[in-house]
């Protein structure tokens, strides 16, 4: 069944401060992916401004779920720092398994997602997008 | 200062009075906390603080009906689900790490010790120290200030967290957005150091009769 | 002894090269494969691995440029046949345009 694929797949979340750019990479991703990956968004703050929201980031994490764990990316400050919040909200169980990726937030989901397609786990998934990122 | 009419919770009507003090005190200032970012930051700290103290505020009944430690702890979850921007993670760890330190009764030196271990927690959340022109830079001389005790600390406390505000004055920001602009950051107050000013005001006024 | 190379090369005729999309379907397809696949722009190299998306979107090799392959390993043989008839079908990108095409009324 395809949906079991999904979920077996290393699931994304993309968290912007910027709504649009949220859903813009999401549909990117899912562009140029495919649906075998899924992937989940959020972007500004509850007024629909600029912004991050941790309740809008647990929701993302809990669409894009896999067992085999998420990969979150983000753009600025605010969004990582709500994003590890949201992740210390997380049960014991899902916590462990959601990762942060320091990679740009467009090109490392897309990465990512290639990555995720073919199955690999969670670890594999964030150094592939972290190639990205020059090491400093 | 005393504020334990019983010795196993403190006063609710009391604890009500802080928790509306505060929130009002955040809410009423969004502007003006608005105003301070927009020189320096991104402009949403007023906004972040008066969405979070809203939501403080139409939960109050049941904060003020939990033991302090407890209130604390959910106002600072409050904080992070409903602030935001840079400062929800922020004050959401210091009132969640004052939740989890404070006593049931404090005395003074009890709320020294859980602010000296809320003021950690901010630091490590935030990767950021007193001297970068942040919300630190008003917390650690209150802090400093508590730990030495003694009469009439209301007051004293009031008058340091007013001048270790404009102190920041003339810092160059180091962290946040408002360090992207260097020198540019000098001159203005930092919007956390005033609202870490107004919150030790309101609670100074509170306690201090 | 490990087996040696096996090689084979294609020619990217559709517009973008490999671009974007074509180098994640090229990565993709590579992944699914157990051998070592590895692709150049020239016979002597460099050689980049063809399952890094990260490597092979630096790649960008433009229309009409020439991807050479080689593999080793159990399915090498098969790998490379796949890979070579992903370029020749330009990477399916016409099913896709024609799929957005209807999928936007």
């Amino acid at each position: 069944m395809f949906w079991e694929a999904e979920l077996a797949n290393v699931g994304i979340v993309i968290v912007s401060h910027s709504p649009k750019i949220a859903e813009g990479a999401a549909d990117m991703v899912r562009q140029m992916v495919g649906s075998s990956v899924r992937v989940a968004h959020t972007g500004g703050n509850p007024e629909g401004g600029l912004g991050t929201d941790v309740t809008a980031i647990l929701a993302a994490i809990d669409k894009a779920w896999s067992d085999a764990g998420v990969a979150i990316f983000v753009d600025l400050g605010g969004a990582e720092t709500n994003s590890e919040m949201a992740i210390e909200m997380l049960d014991d169980k899902r916590r462990g398994r959601v990762v942060m990726c320091n990679a740009p937030i467009v090109e490392g989901a897309v990465i990512a997602a290639t990555e995720a397609s073919g199955g690999s786990p969670l670890e594999t998934v964030k150094r592939a997008a972290e190639e990205l990122t020059p090491e400093a | 200062m005393t504020i334990d009419t019983d010795d196993r919770t403190i006063d609710q009507a009391l604890q009500r009075r802080l928790i509306e003090a505060v929130a009002q005190s955040m809410i009423g200032h969004a502007e003006e906390l608005t105003r301070l970012d927009q020189a320096i930051g991104d402009g949403d700290h007023g906004l972040n603080m008066r969405r979070g103290f809203e939501a403080v505020l139409a939960d109050i009944d049941a904060l003020a009906a939990q033991p302090l430690p407890l209130s604390l702890r959910a106002i600072g979850t409050c904080l992070v689900l409903k602030v935001g921007g840079a400062s929800g993670p922020l004050y959401g760890t210091l009132f969640l790490t004052l939740g989890k330190e404070m006593p049931d009764v404090p005395h003074p030196a009890d709320a020294a010790r859980a602010l000296g271990a809320a003021i950690a927690a901010v630091m490590s959340r935030g990767k950021s120290q007193p001297g970068q022109k942040t919300m630190l830079d008003v917390l650690a001389p209150v802090h400093a200030e508590l730990l030495e005790g003694g009469e009439d600390l209301a007051a004293r406390l009031k008058a340091r967290a007013r001048a270790a505000a404009a102190a920041t004055v003339p810092m160059r920001a180091q962290r946040g957005r408002a360090s992207f602009l260097g020198d540019r950051s000098i001159g203005h107050m930092d919007p956390g150091a005033r609202s870490a000013w107004l919150m030790i005001e309101a609670v100074c006024d509170v306690l201090g009769g | 002894m490990p087996d040696s190379f096996i090689t084979a090369s294609a020619q990217l005729t559709n517009a973008v090269g490999l671009h974007a999309r074509p180098s994640v379907r090229l990565t993709q397809l590579a992944k699914s494969f157990a051998a070592q696949v590895e692709v150049a722009l020239v016979p002597e190299g460099p050689w980049v691995d063809a399952k890094s998306p990260v490597r092979i979107m630096r790649v960008k090799a433009p229309m009409g440029s020439v991807l050479h392959f080689r593999a080793r390993g159990a399915d090498a043989a098969a790998a490379l046949v796949s890979l070579v008839g992903l370029v020749k079908r330009r990477f399916d990108e016409d099913e896709d345009a024609s799929l957005e095409g209807t999928a936007r009324g």
